[in-house]
């Protein structure tokens, strides 16, 4: 059998649903604070009794920051074969939650903050084993 | 509780030195301090170190036993204090609380660190539980993009340009060139910085710490242990150490509740509070602050967070000339992590140490007239925050 040719940059933090892409959590039943990625116990302080439950985020939200990588980091971050230049965001959901994710846009530079973004699952770049690596992006709407 | 003295500073230069060994640096720093405080080396009752992570300590951040191996194998207890960018600062903190508390009179603190080349990998773990190594093996957003993003969101909210920023690091240099401990002494004109390259957008090279190798080493000691040496003590008056809280809205790893307000490190917000009040202070009774700058963002950022001038005033400030040594809000004098690049654990010291000499007043161009009030202010990997205040 051949090695698959896809492959998620790290397994079980997303997923294609009939819904649309969805960024796989937990929220607490107790206090409601949603979490990304999933968290075994509830963070908040104020939370007298952990009631950890899966939760799925998306598939929308609004960016309130954007940051370009001019340069190309190293490992273990994946980036496109000559590399290009890409933006991350910072978005805020509508679900409570704030999340950075990598921008799917041709030009990043000319991408508002403010605007509205839709999840998407996409190719990072490739591995050193020749596959194509897959993340949840943010590609403005 | 006994008042605690902050009786000798000590400094190795901040730089690249491939020919020395940590031990070489740090040593120069300690013999340093304690000429300073006129103390032997004996009449060290602790050691409190910064834990490194990148050199030295055996592989186990234990650098302070390093040092103490080096000085002379006395039996003190020695303390290694982790927390990332920190520690240096946290050690500090420990050293203060042992002589507050009446456990030693004459305490050493101590960091050093040899860096390794290029921007740092946080953490540097392979493990997917890792919230690091999540951010950058599904996103990749190292240090400088994150300070971009903070950056970007400032511009967003007051208007702030990309001159604005360069101005901060051409008035680091401008500070920075007057001290001989200080790495990057070069003048740079404001075309200088705009030309340098396109780090991560908005931030470019020069408007983003470097790494560098360094030491620095401060004497505690009680108030009466220190009316034998000097009718001029330096007071440290208060420290604070703490740790980022839940809801400050800023994404330590992939995600994080937005929380009210501006994304912020409530650590130092927190730490510095705490420090003020143990004081008896408040923010704008400091007559200086040595903030952590590792880009041009926290000088601006850092002083309206803390109550040190409204919000979104600080470029106005800059260009008015008041965050220079002579103006009303002086920030760092030293010239900052601008002009001597990151020793990850050893800084918080530096930091102490500019606060300590600009005290006495030994500070030449860079001195902040009748200085007699200063803050220290770090943060580290982790959420750490710390604080510390000398006064004189």
């Amino acid at each position: 059998m051949s090695e698959p040719s896809t492959v998620q940059a790290v397994e079980g933090l997303f997923s294609q649903t009939p819904e649309g892409p969805r960024l796989l959590g937990s929220r607490c039943a107790n206090c409601r604070t949603p979490y990304f990625p999933r968290s075994e116990t509830c963070h908040n302080p104020e939370c007298e009794r952990s009631d950890m439950q899966d939760d799925s985020f998306g598939p929308a939200g609004r960016l309130i920051s954007i940051a370009l990588q001019n340069y190309p980091p190293p490992p273990p971050t994946i980036a496109s074969d000559p590399y290009v230049t890409y933006g991350v965001g910072l978005v805020d959901l509508p679900e409570g939650l704030r999340v950075i994710g990598r921008l799917l846009a041709d030009d990043p530079e000319q991408v508002p903050v403010g605007g509205n973004v839709a999840l998407v699952i996409a190719p990072l770049g490739h591995d050193a084993e020749g596959r194509e690596v897959l993340s949840w992006q943010w590609k403005p709407i | 509780m006994n008042d605690v003295a902050a009786l000798g500073f000590g400094m190795h230069p901040w730089g690249k030195f491939p020919e020395k060994r940590l031990n070489d640096i740090c040593r120069v720093a300690v013999e340093s301090a304690l000429g300073d405080a006129g103390i032997a080396w004996k009449e060290v009752e602790a050691v409190c170190a910064a834990s490194s992570r990148f050199s030295g300590g055996k592989g186990w951040g234990l650098n302070g036993n390093d040092v103490v191996e080096d000085m002379g194998s006395t039996g003190v207890p020695v303390y290694n204090m982790s927390a990332g960018c920190a520690a240096g600062s946290n050690a500090f903190n420990v050293g203060y609380t042992m002589i507050k508390s009446g456990i030693h009179d004459v305490v050493l603190v101590v960091g050093g660190e040899k860096m390794p080349k290029g921007f740092i990998q946080t953490s540097g773990l392979e493990d997917e539980t890792d919230p690091e190594y999540l951010r950058q093996r599904c996103v990749g957003l190292p240090g400088p993009g994150f300070w971009a993003m903070l950056t970007r969101a400032r511009m967003e909210e007051y208007g702030t340009t990309e001159e604005d920023l360069a101005a901060v690091a051409v008035k680091a240099h401008q500070v920075g060139t007057h001290n001989e401990n200080a790495r990057f002494r070069q003048l740079f004109s404001l075309e200088d910085v705009l030309n340098s390259n396109m780090v991560s957008h908005p931030l470019r090279l020069y408007e983003i710490c470097p790494v560098s190798d360094g030491a620095a080493a401060v004497v505690l000691c009680s108030a009466e242990f220190a009316r034998k040496k000097t009718t001029q003590p330096i007071w440290a008056a208060s420290t604070a150490v703490a740790t980022a809280r839940f809801d400050d809205g800023l994404p330590r790893g992939l995600a994080c509740v937005p929380g009210e307000g501006r994304p912020h490190h409530s650590e130092a917000r927190i730490s510095v509070a705490k420090a003020l009040e143990a004081a008896d202070l408040g923010p704008k009774d400091l007559d200086f602050v040595e903030l952590q700058d590792n880009t041009v963002y926290y000088e601006l950022a850092f002083p309206e967070e803390w109550g040190m001038c409204k919000p979104g005033e600080s470029e106005r400030l800059l260009h008015a000339g008041e965050t220079l040594p002579t103006g009303r809000m002086p920030i760092n004098p030293s010239g900052g992590f601008l002009c001597f690049g990151e020793a990850t654990t050893a800084q918080g010291l530096f930091q102490i140490c500019e606060v300590g000499w600009q005290l006495r007043g030994e500070c030449g161009p860079r001195q902040v007239p009748n200085a007699r009030v200063g803050m220290a202010q770090s943060i580290g990997l982790g959420g750490n925050g710390t604080a510390a205040i000398l006064k004189r």
